[in-house]
């Protein structure tokens, strides 16, 4: 197993879409700084005093609200869709996976070594993301403080965990369908919220049905639960539910994409 | 362990199209194993059985003398180059090979060069991507890459489909030396019987899915040299007066038609011999064939039985 996760990290460092989404990051690190600095330190005198910081939920910029504006983000879901599904689909587009997967005696190690090291890869790279927008916050905006750093590791956590979960999700969508397109609409789909729609008449329909259920479909599709989790706010329960939701579809997906690699013929 | 690649009765079946039917092959230590079939024959789909791609639906294998399942833990000295080398376009050779390499759990870069070397890919290369890459240098590049485990038994499959003349015997050289410097068993397919009779010391004719012929390369010379066909009233006392006569290299095909490798010019004798004893000679006639020819008989002989099965 350890040899397939160097051999992956090998092929990912060597890969041009890596550093193109990489880069990416470091560009969308560079617009999150700029609609920050336009809200919070409006050095164009384009709002009311305090006005940025009201649409913004906080007055100041600390190392929370930077995790929470990065990781918390339909953009950086897309980045790490796009860049888990070319991963993950680059083996078998390539036919590489021919000269590797027959000599392994169990096929299922490829695919969760395949998506421990997309795992370690989508980390390098909100890493990357995380210390350009961190930096830039720190040096150029006047409205920044560190703030409280177990807040900070909390949000994080949470959000860090979700990311994981939609790693999980885009591999196995991208292992169901064994093509990048499939992959990335898959992944499009679920990172745009055009789920929600379907999530919105599912709770309609289940609170027609029964009037004032203690709970609402949508409250466990895991896109929903990501999206309006409260990562800096949420209380221990809030937390634990979300933690469960979390485990539930990374176990799904990954064994999942496992159980497709192993029954399946290499084409 | 007489051979060290066997199959018994393997199928392989997509639905109700039955790609590979009840095969068996037998292939021996340090042989070179020549499998050939028209394009569909079912050649890549029973190599990727072998090679662990895909699983069996009816049948089993054995490979160095373990089953299928214990197989498992020896694939490491398989190399297996399916169809078109998979290749990352982007990258080197030498990366290509380290990758496998990694997974290998190896770390020697010389060795992997050494390999590139070995199959003409020189530092003249070295900087360049894959994608530049000719259509032989990244067959040549496909036989490295299967070379990277040490591997005793090589399952090449249509190695040298698209090459030009030159690259085809590039190919057929490396793989005859690679076979005699390294000692490595190799199985490969082609449809082209004249190029695998140069290397192949066994062959396995593969037509709709099934085994219909599998013979050593001194038999296929013997079939393919020139012998008297004979066409007698009765085979069964034929053969017993040209045995009579000190003929000994014969065979009997189809019950009906008697092939003599020997003595050639005794074909009036024979008939002489055969008349004698009451038997009618139908048909005589001194024959030889070139190994398309054969191939394309064996195959059409196939396709008879089958227009005979359906009817």
């Amino acid at each position: 197993m350890f040899n397939l996760i160097k051999m992956n990290l090998y092929r990912m460092r060597h890969a041009v879409s890596t550093w193109v989404i990489a880069i990416v990051t470091i560009v969308f690190a560079f617009m999150q700084f700029g609609s920050l600095k336009l809200l919070l330190d409006d050095p164009f005198h384009m709002f009311d005093a305090g006005e940025g910081a009201e649409m913004l939920g906080f007055s100041t910029v600390g190392g929370e609200h930077i995790i929470t504006t990065l990781l918390h983000n339909s953009n950086i879901l897309i980045i790490a869709a796009v860049f888990v599904v070319l991963f993950a689909n680059a083996e078998h587009k390539s036919g590489f996976d021919k000269n590797l997967i027959g000599i392994t005696n169990h096929k299922w190690k490829h695919a969760l070594a395949r998506w421990i090291s997309a795992v370690i890869g989508m980390t390098c790279i909100l890493a990357i993301g995380f210390v350009v927008l961190f930096g830039l916050c720190a040096l150029f905006m006047n409205s920044f403080s560190f703030g409280s750093a177990a807040a900070m590791l909390k949000s994080a956590g949470f959000l860090y965990l979700g990311m994981v979960t939609f790693s999980a999700i885009f591999f196995f969508f991208t292992t169901l369908f064994k093509s990048s397109a499939g992959g990335i609409v898959a992944s499009l789909v679920i990172s745009l919220g055009i789920l929600n729609l379907i999530e919105q008449l599912l709770d309609l329909a289940v609170n027609k049905i029964f009037s004032h259920p203690a709970y609402v479909p949508s409250d466990f599709f895991f896109d929903n639960a990501y999206m309006t989790f409260d990562a800096s706010g949420a209380g221990m329960k809030a937390g634990l539910v979300f933690v469960a939701i979390c485990l539930v579809y990374l176990a799904l997906s990954v064994g999942g994409s496992m159980l497709l690699q192993q029954k399946r013929d290499v084409r | 362990m007489e051979y060290l690649l066997e199959t018994d009765n393997i199928t392989k079946r997509y639905g109700k199209i039955t790609a590979v039917d009840h095969v068996n092959i037998h292939l021996k230590k340090g042989e070179i194993y020549g499998l050939i079939g028209r394009n569909g024959a079912g050649k890549t789909t029973l190599l990727k059985m072998l090679a662990g791609l895909a699983k069996p639906s009816e049948g089993s294998y054995s490979i160095f003398g373990e089953s299928e399942k214990e197989t498992a833990r020896l694939r490491d000295r398989i190399g297996v180059l399916i169809e078109s080398p998979g290749l990352y376009p982007n990258m080197t050779a030498f990366e290509n090979m380290k990758i496998k390499s990694l997974m290998l759990g190896m770390n020697d870069d010389s060795f992997l060069k050494e390999l590139l070397t070995d199959v003409g890919l020189d530092s003249r290369t070295e900087k360049l991507k894959v994608k530049q890459f000719s259509l032989g240098m990244k067959q040549r590049l496909g036989i490295a890459m299967t070379l990277v485990g040490h591997p005793d038994l090589l399952l090449l499959d249509e190695p040298i489909n698209g090459l030009d003349p030159q690259g085809i015997v590039e190919i057929r050289e490396l793989i005859a030396r690679l076979s005699k410097e390294r000692n490595i068993t190799i199985l490969i397919s082609s449809h082209i019987l004249e190029e695998l009779s140069k290397i192949s010391t066994r062959y396995g004719i593969l037509h709709n899915g099934q085994m219909i012929d599998e013979f050593t390369h001194s038999e296929l010379l013997k079939r393919c040299s020139e012998r008297i066909e004979l066409r007698p009233s009765d085979a069964t006392k034929a053969v017993t007066v040209i045995e009579k006569m000190g003929i000994t290299e014969y065979k009997v095909l189809d019950k009906s038609v008697i092939q003599i490798f020997e003595r050639l010019e005794d074909s009036g004798e024979i008939v002489l011999e055969l008349a004698k004893n009451n038997i009618k000679t139908l048909g005589i006639a001194v024959k030889n064939e070139a190994l398309e020819d054969y191939y394309l008989s064996l195959t059409g002989g196939a396709n008879k039985r089958e227009e005979n099965g359906k009817e």
